[in-house]
């Protein structure tokens, strides 16, 4: 990550339809080459909040500054120097991915190496087919050549991989991770948190149109260390008991199996020193650090399922 | 506005057209297609000649007479009836429209409306006819016509009042002159409305709109991208209408500054108003209904197909309100007349309209906020 001024501040950011707040006062930074990833479930207002960085919406309230401009003030210098791939691309039908990048190089005013954008998004053997003919992962990445045809400084990503099916997604990751490795600012709007672990460098969560946690993925990840668990396989009975008078809540898990909540490796240590002293039968054991996706679901977990009604009522 | 983005904008779409068929068909062909076959149906009679059914009860010189004065002029052939039949009843069996009847007592009677105690009281001639016959009222007519002709010529006077015909038109005038105009105005209207509405629809629905918007294309651009799209179109339909008129029914019309001037009118005009409709037709279903719940009464009502004076009072008034009308009035001024003071009036309406149009269009149109 470079110290130079960030590449999108955004500043009790606001954006409401009539009484549904979509985004409810946020403020970030994405410091200038980091892939950030906007993470949060379908509705919270990830698009959105994306949306008016790209100048296509305009907010309620607060202030947003891509490269230095307000995007109000500035939109059509900030739309030269981004490139945005909205949610669920799509292109003219009959144009074929070559004249694709055309129009877009065109448009752009751009001289871009079109064979060398179809190179990176793997696209030349399709460079004659069609849009209308294009399963949807090709359609996706020729939506990420068309984000890089201006050579831009950052690039948008609204939910690159929604609705692909796993090796259509992890040939787009794979085009991604080479985006990451050319130094470009990345924004990234995603509901998977496989995505935003793999590529990202700042995870931002959003719940019901405010920001709940933000921090790298392992980071996020060691803040919530209480629910590192530790499970013992195949072990006494007597062990039970045993691990309870060391202050720990252990939870029998099927078969032989029992499961520790445990807070440090420390804890760790003393429970096994305490089966060795005791010279019960231990078959096997696993720490597990808690995953982006257990820290998800316990940050943007509803209070009620009909919490979007709630707010917009 | 930036040339290269028009050109960019230009080149996809016409990609796009040529690679759509259907699109290709109804442009180009559609209107060749009515042009022929109203062209042919109305067209081709040269003079009328209806048959006309006639019961000749009284088998006199004097029907004689009067059936030799219908038989002359081509415009019916006479077929006889038998005598012995109920006439109302022979027509509907045998589908008649129209059935003329001559009273047994026909010469008798004539006879007496000149000498006797009946002077002056007229002879009776029945027809019976079919009132939901569409043709019915065109022979009644003739048959009239036919009828005071004799009628005047019984008095042995010479007629009061003639008629005297003096065409305004160097060249005969034929439905298919009126027609071809018309025919032009109507294929730009539906290409530049149907294409503007449905186009706007697909690509907002596919979020096409929300990608363009992130890009340097202004609304300025995206305008004249369309505008200079729907004018070749126009160029291209006009010239096979043309065309097709000139070698299939020889149809010669004035081919001047105006044709252009008018079209290019007529293109900002129409792609003016699918931007003030294209809010309520979000979807490419709701557009070819917006679409053709305009374009269909201006279709009938703006003298595309026959002339507004056929209408009624009010549906005359209305059409004139309609911006078709302007422009059927001067294509046909133009193509047809010659005249450059009407053209120039109708032009002037149209033009007027197309600028309020198309300036209101313009504060309407917007794709960021695409929701």
């Amino acid at each position: 990550m470079s110290n130079s001024e960030p590449a999108i501040v955004v500043d009790k950011l606001c954006k409401h339809y009539g009484a549904l707040r979509a985004v409810d006062d946020i403020s970030f930074t994405v410091k200038s080459g980091e892939v950030f990833a906007f993470l949060g479930p379908n509705g919270a207002g990830k698009s959105t909040t994306a949306e008016v960085i790209e100048t296509i919406r305009v907010p309620t309230s607060g202030t947003v500054t891509v490269l230095g401009m307000d995007v109000r003030k500035h939109k059509a210098e900030v739309v030269r120097r981004i490139g945005v791939l909205p949610q669920n691309f799509s292109s003219f039908d009959r144009i074929t991915v070559r004249e694709t990048l055309q129009y877009y190089a065109r448009v752009f005013g751009s001289r871009a190496d079109i064979d060398a954008l179809m190179d990176l998004t793997d696209l030349r053997d399709k460079s004659a087919a069609r849009f209308n003919t294009l399963s949807g992962g090709l359609k996706q990445r020729l939506g990420i050549a068309v984000a890089l045809i201006s050579d831009p400084e950052i690039i948008f990503l609204d939910e690159p991989t929604t609705g692909l099916d796993p090796h259509a997604r992890r040939q787009v990751w794979e085009v991604l991770k080479g985006l990451k490795g050319r130094g470009k600012t990345v924004f990234l709007t995603t509901h998977y948190m496989e995505e935003a672990e793999l590529l990202a460098d700042t995870v931002a969560i959003i719940s019901n149109g405010r920001i709940v946690a933000i921090d790298s993925p392992s980071r996020l990840t060691e803040g919530d260390a209480e629910h590192m668990r530790l499970t013992l396989k195949s072990i006494d009975a007597a062990a039970v008991e045993l691990i309870r008078n060391l202050g720990f809540c252990p939870i029998p898990n099927g078969d032989d199996n029992i499961c520790v909540p445990v807070k440090t490796p420390d804890d760790v240590r003393r429970i096994l020193e305490e089966i060795q002293r005791r010279g019960l039968e231990l078959g096997g054991l696993d720490v597990r650090k808690p995953n982006l996706e257990e820290v998800f679901l316990k940050l943007t977990a509803e209070p009620t399922s009909a919490g979007a009604e709630d707010r917009a009522a | 506005m930036t040339f290269r983005i028009i050109v960019a904008n230009l080149s996809v779409r016409l990609k796009s057209f040529y690679r759509e068929r259907s699109a290709m068909f109804f442009t180009f062909a559609f209107p060749v297609i009515l042009v022929l076959v109203f062209g042919t149906i109305f067209t081709k009679p040269e003079h009328l000649n209806f048959d006309l059914p006639v019961q000749d009860n009284s088998r006199s010189e004097a029907s004689a007479r009067l059936l030799e004065a219908l038989a002359t002029g081509d415009a019916f052939t006479i077929t006889p009836v038998p005598v012995a039949v109920d006439a109302t009843q022979y027509a509907k069996e045998h589908r008649l429209n129209l059935l003329l009847v001559i009273p047994k007592d026909f010469q008798a009677l004539q006879r007496q409306r000149v000498v006797g105690p009946n002077a002056g009281v007229p002879v009776p001639l029945k027809y019976v006819y079919d009132p939901s016959s569409t043709a019915v009222d065109t022979k009644i007519r003739l048959l009239d016509t036919i009828v005071a002709a004799a009628n005047q010529k019984a008095t042995g006077s010479p007629p009061a009042i003639k008629l005297v015909a003096v065409s305004i038109l160097p060249e005969r005038y034929r439905f298919i002159e009126f027609f071809v105009p018309g025919i032009i105005a109507m294929a730009i209207m539906t290409s530049c409305l149907s294409n503007a509405l449905n186009m706007n629809a697909e690509l907002r629905q596919k979020g096409i709109l929300r990608k363009l918007a992130t890009t340097p294309i202004t609304r300025a651009d995206w305008l004249a991208s369309s505008i200079v799209y729907q004018l070749i179109l126009s160029v291209i339909s006009t010239a096979a209408i043309l065309l097709v008129s000139l070698f299939v029914f020889d149809v010669r019309l004035h081919i001047g500054i105006w044709l252009p001037l008018i079209l290019v009118v007529e293109v900002i005009a129409f792609v003016g108003i699918g931007m003030l409709l294209t809010p309520f037709a979000k979807e490419a279903e709701s557009a070819s209904a917006v679409a053709n719940a305009f374009l269909f009464p201006m279709m009938f009502l703006s003298g595309t197909f026959f002339p507004v004076e056929m209408m009624p009072g009010f549906l005359q008034a209305f059409a004139k309100l309609l911006p078709l009308y302007y422009i059927n009035e001067a294509l046909r001024a133009a193509m047809i007349f010659a005249d450059d003071a009407a053209t120039l009036r109708s032009f002037g309406v149209t033009a007027a309209f197309a600028a309020v149009v198309f300036v209101a269009g313009t504060f309407r149109t917007r794709w960021d906020e695409g929701t």
